[in-house]
């Protein structure tokens, strides 16, 4: 795996935070010698929808400023992985429970959307940290 | 930075978001749709040309915004989504009730 293919970013648990993770995913994408722009798009829309999980969940669960989360994304020639980290409450989701709004819901469609995209979408609860692992194969 | 070029047209008014259509910049698409409605547009026209990509935030404002524009007797009209955008509208089987015209002036035509 090149150096290269490797990108962490930390940022605060904020709205604003999403445009700042969409960048440094577009940068390191420019990185990678990946030509299927389908998979681009799976794998973005994925980690935008985390991210503001990610973020609400930590508004809602404690409604305070200064928490942060971590982003690390990596390639090797088989899969793109994106790994989450937060120090926030423990996320009470079941992934197996999710589905897809129907058609005239104004919200439910995020976690939904980031396990269709994704070939496999982990939440676990470790060391006190919350980990999302989202794995897309090349 | 989203920025949402609104042009008159003949029959309706037509917005274009560029850039990303996420949960940052969504509350800025439900606002110009308020605005428009309030001041008595009844055909809205979202052109997603210059959209490069939606989240479910951004879905779910347009999905807002197509109720906004029906309750007060009016309907609203995608056009011309992007690839990403495009393949979004399917996973959430939204194009079934959101079904992108190829055109601006397909969607003022109905």
């Amino acid at each position: 795996m090149s150096e290269r293919a490797r990108r962490v970013v930390e940022v605060p648990a904020t709205i604003e935070s999403i445009d700042v993770v969409q960048a440094e995913f577009d940068a390191w994408w420019s990185a990678l010698d990946e030509a299927k722009i389908e998979t681009r798009f799976a794998l973005e829309i994925a980690v935008v929808e985390i991210a503001a999980n990610i973020v609400e969940h930590t508004h809602r669960a404690e409604g305070q400023a200064g928490r942060r989360y971590q982003l690390e994304l990596s390639a090797d020639d088989d899969v793109l992985t994106a790994v989450f980290t937060d120090n926030g409450m423990p996320a009470d989701i079941d992934l197996s429970t999710v589905t897809m709004a129907d058609v005239d819901d104004e919200s439910g469609r995020g976690l939904a959307l980031a396990i269709a995209a994704l070939d496999s979408l982990d939440y676990r609860r470790a060391n006190g940290r919350n980990v999302w692992t989202l794995v897309c194969r090349r | 930075m989203t920025s949402i070029d609104v042009r008159e047209a003949d029959g309706g008014v037509v917005l274009a978001p560029s850039g990303r259509l996420t949960v940052v910049t969504a509350p800025t698409l439900r606002a110009t749709v308020a605005e428009r409605i309030a001041a008595g547009d009844r055909l809205i026209i979202v052109d997603l040309s210059v959209t490069e990509f939606v989240d479910s935030s951004g879905l779910g404002a347009l999905v807002s915004c197509l109720k906004s524009a029906r309750q007060s007797g009016g309907d609203l009209r995608l056009v011309a989504p992007t690839e990403q955008v495009a393949m979004v509208l399917r996973m959430t089987n939204l194009d079934r009730i959101l079904q992108p015209r190829p055109s601006v002036d397909d969607a003022l035509r109905g």
